[in-house]
């Protein structure tokens, strides 16, 4: 890091200790993580990308935390200037999951809030597409929030091959055969 | 009285004119030995042809080369899991392939689901929704695997038992069922498979049923794409 | 007149079999070249009778159908206007410029056929087809022109005489030669003149909609073309033959050195393929042309 980047390390490091809102810690040299509220989130945003250089958005993350009933959204914003990441975390109730868009920021948010509405069910105001593209043949629940089964979907929707084939009888024949039967294997669902 | 020898039809006649089946005999031989393969790779497992194919293990001693469209081809590969947007072309490829035609499954995913049997976006069995011909395990399969897979091929086709292709018209309404259930009831494919059937001679009594007859109500002309240079 | 028609189906006949045996030539060539074994000895056998097995036989039309049979048509049309040995056809009734017209129909019928597919990666083909022969049919014409001067004549079955006489025109013109050997190269259709055929980048290009027995025509119009030019460089400059076993080992050798190029170069563009065939064949010819005229 040159002179000018280290010196606007130190200026964003002690600005952002002096906002109350926003809770700081530095993970590495490169890394720091801040937590926000949900509405000071593109404040923040817009804070990084104009003042302190943060202008590559690399990626926008969800979790589900069902058991506190929230989603939560992590931006991840990448600068040129002082090579460092800064992943700004924020919550939202997972009731009614809607959030804004931050894609008059930055314009590759579009795709992501795209994968997150497509995955997670959250909508984001302004974002311009929200079509489906990955799971354009879907129409269950969004499959990545934690309250959807995929293990029972499947039994619900797919055959399975029988398990008695020919080719294993032969195989059978010959010595070999299955080391672990079917159902012990399904143990992802075991109640233990 | 003189005992008159009785010729009886023994399981070792399988002809009487040893110049009945010759030609049939030829042609399948030279197909088995001929084969080519269409170089659609749709999974992970497509990984493992281009060993297959060059210097080391080579299948074109086997007769086997690479194709790209499906009208030149008479193999359609499956190689690795079938997500359900993959499956979708790749029942528009295996109806456009001129017959016949075999389907291979490579790896674990196209038997029982594979690594990807919990997931809601894969197709589990393959062979509910395609007449499948072989099945080459693994995850995946060697080269050594895949060329001795193709040369049990090479064994069917030359006695002729790879005739999968026919199950597909025979059945047709079976196939048919089980795309509607996953794809929806609006499926429908630029080919006239029906009129494929009848043109061969297998147009049977499980052609047709329910499902055909639902996508008959719902069939509509398909608009072809217009063109333009911008 | 008997014989004459005689020979008009043996000739065709025979360089089908030659062909299919050039075409496993190629493939063994570039097999060795890769360090493998190569396809079986009737492999192109094999590949012909199951193209013309197949069950379905899918047309795009009446001119999907007649342009296949032209580009047949043309090269069958050829081989009766080479003189082979024991065989003229009516190889001494017409002369060297009718078989270049005969030489561009093919393409032609080709087009044909790929422009009834309307399919756009054939079109694409297509024009880099007809752009190749443009390429190389520059070169060509020069060598032509060169070697009906100095023999003095247009005739195949003089020129054939007149080397037989005074000795092979690989030595009395080595530039035209050369000229003709890189215009042969473009002529096949071989890397790194390949672009319209192109497997992977326009899915075989003209070919892409064929199947069946159209692609099956197509591999015999492939051994033909391999057949004809082999055996119009040695009728130009290799002396003919006096009997069937030395004119197919030159035939062979002829048709062995653009193949051993061709599988150690990449394919160039169109522009590309149009500039180096436009510049070193031709001033090869050119210079060669005018040692020619002018001794």
């Amino acid at each position: 890091m040159n002179q000018g980047s280290r010196e606007l390390q130190v200026w964003l490091d002690d600005l952002l200790a002096e906002i109350e809102q926003v809770e700081m810690r530095r993970k590495r040299e490169r890394r720091m993580r801040l937590d926000v509220d949900a509405d000071a989130l593109p404040t923040l945003l817009e804070l990084l990308k104009g003042k302190a250089s943060y202008v590559h958005l690399s990626a926008i993350t969800c979790v589900d935390w069902i058991a506190e009933g929230e989603f939560e959204l992590i931006y991840h914003v990448w600068s040129y200037e002082t090579q460092s990441l800064i992943s700004a975390h924020t919550r939202i109730p997972r009731e009614p999951g809607r959030y804004l868009s931050v894609y008059d920021l930055y314009k590759p948010a579009a795709f992501f809030e795209r994968d997150i509405y497509e995955m997670f069910g959250v909508y984001f105001e302004g974002s311009p597409f929200m079509e489906k593209f990955i799971l354009t043949e879907w129409d269950g629940p969004p499959p990545m929030r934690k309250d959807f089964d995929s293990e029972a979907y499947i039994n619900q929707f797919f055959n399975w091959q029988e398990y008695r084939p020919d080719w294993l009888k032969e195989l059978e024949a010959q010595g070999g055969g299955i080391a672990i039967p079917p159902d012990e294997q399904r143990y992802s669902r075991r109640e233990d | 009285m003189k005992e008159l020898p009785v010729r009886t039809e023994g399981a070792f006649a399988k002809r009487t004119n040893p110049l009945a089946h010759v030609f049939d005999e030829f042609v399948r031989f030279c197909r088995s030995h001929s084969l080519f393969m269409l170089h659609y790779c749709t999974g992970c497992g497509a990984i493992e042809l281009p060993p297959a194919m060059t210097s080391r293990f080579d299948m074109e001693r086997l007769g086997i080369q690479p194709m790209v469209t499906p009208r030149q081809a008479d193999i359609l590969l499956v190689t690795g899991y079938v997500s359900v947007k993959t499956l979708k072309r790749i029942i528009l490829t295996y109806e456009q392939m001129p017959a016949p035609k075999y389907v291979i499954g490579i790896c674990s995913c196209t038997v029982n689901g594979g690594m990807y049997w919990q997931s809601y976006a894969t197709a589990k069995v393959l062979a509910d929704y395609l007449p499948v011909d072989l099945y080459i395990a693994g995850c995946m399969p060697r080269p050594e695997a895949v060329v001795s897979g193709m040369r049990k091929l090479m064994g069917l086709i030359k006695t002729g038992k790879a005739e999968s292709w026919k199950d597909y018209y025979r059945r047709y309404d079976h196939y048919l069922g089980n795309q509607q259930a996953l794809f929806g009831e609006r499926w429908q494919t630029p080919t006239d498979v029906l009129g494929e059937a009848q043109q061969y001679g297998l147009h049977g009594p499980e052609t047709e049923g329910e499902h055909t007859a639902l996508l008959q109500q719902v069939q509509q002309p398909l608009i072809p794409h217009r063109m333009r240079l911008k | 007149m008997m014989a004459l028609i005689v020979e008009l189906v043996l000739m065709p006949a025979v360089a089908f079999v030659v062909g299919l045996a050039m075409l496993l030539m190629m493939r063994k060539i570039a097999a060795k070249i890769q360090r493998r074994v190569g396809p079986p000895f009737f492999q192109p056998l094999y590949d012909v009778v199951k193209f013309f097995g197949k069950q379905t036989q899918i047309s795009h039309g009446l001119i999907h159908d007649v342009g296949i049979i032209v580009a047949v048509g043309g090269y069958i049309a050829a081989e009766t206007l080479i003189p082979v040995p024991g065989m003229t056809g009516i190889a001494d009734r017409t002369d060297v410029i009718t078989l270049i017209y005969f030489l561009m129909v093919p393409s032609l019928g080709m087009a044909l056929a790929a422009g009834q597919c309307a399919n756009p990666n054939a079109s694409i083909g297509i024009s880099r087809a007809l752009t190749a022969m443009l390429a190389y049919d520059i070169p060509f014409v020069i060598v032509i022109f060169g070697m009906s001067w100095m023999y003095g004549t247009t005739n195949l079955v003089q020129m054939v005489e007149y080397q037989q006489a005074h000795g092979w025109g690989l030595f009395q013109a080595p530039l035209l030669a050369f000229a003709g050997l890189f215009a042969l190269q473009g002529m096949l259709g071989k890397q790194p003149f390949e672009i319209y055929v192109a497997p992977a980048e326009i899915a075989t290009g003209p070919m892409v909609e064929m199947g069946g027995k159209y692609l099956g025509s197509l591999i015999v119009m492939q051994s033909f073309s391999l057949y004809t030019a082999g055996i119009l460089y040695t009728t130009l400059f290799l002396g003919g033959g006096v009997t069937w076993i030395d004119f197919l080992v030159k035939a062979f050798l002829v048709v062995a050195i653009p193949m051993t190029i061709a599988f150690q170069f990449p394919r160039y563009r169109a522009e590309q393929m149009l500039g180096s065939l436009w510049k070193w064949p031709v001033l090869a010819g050119l210079l060669g042309l005018a040692v020619v005229m002018w001794s």
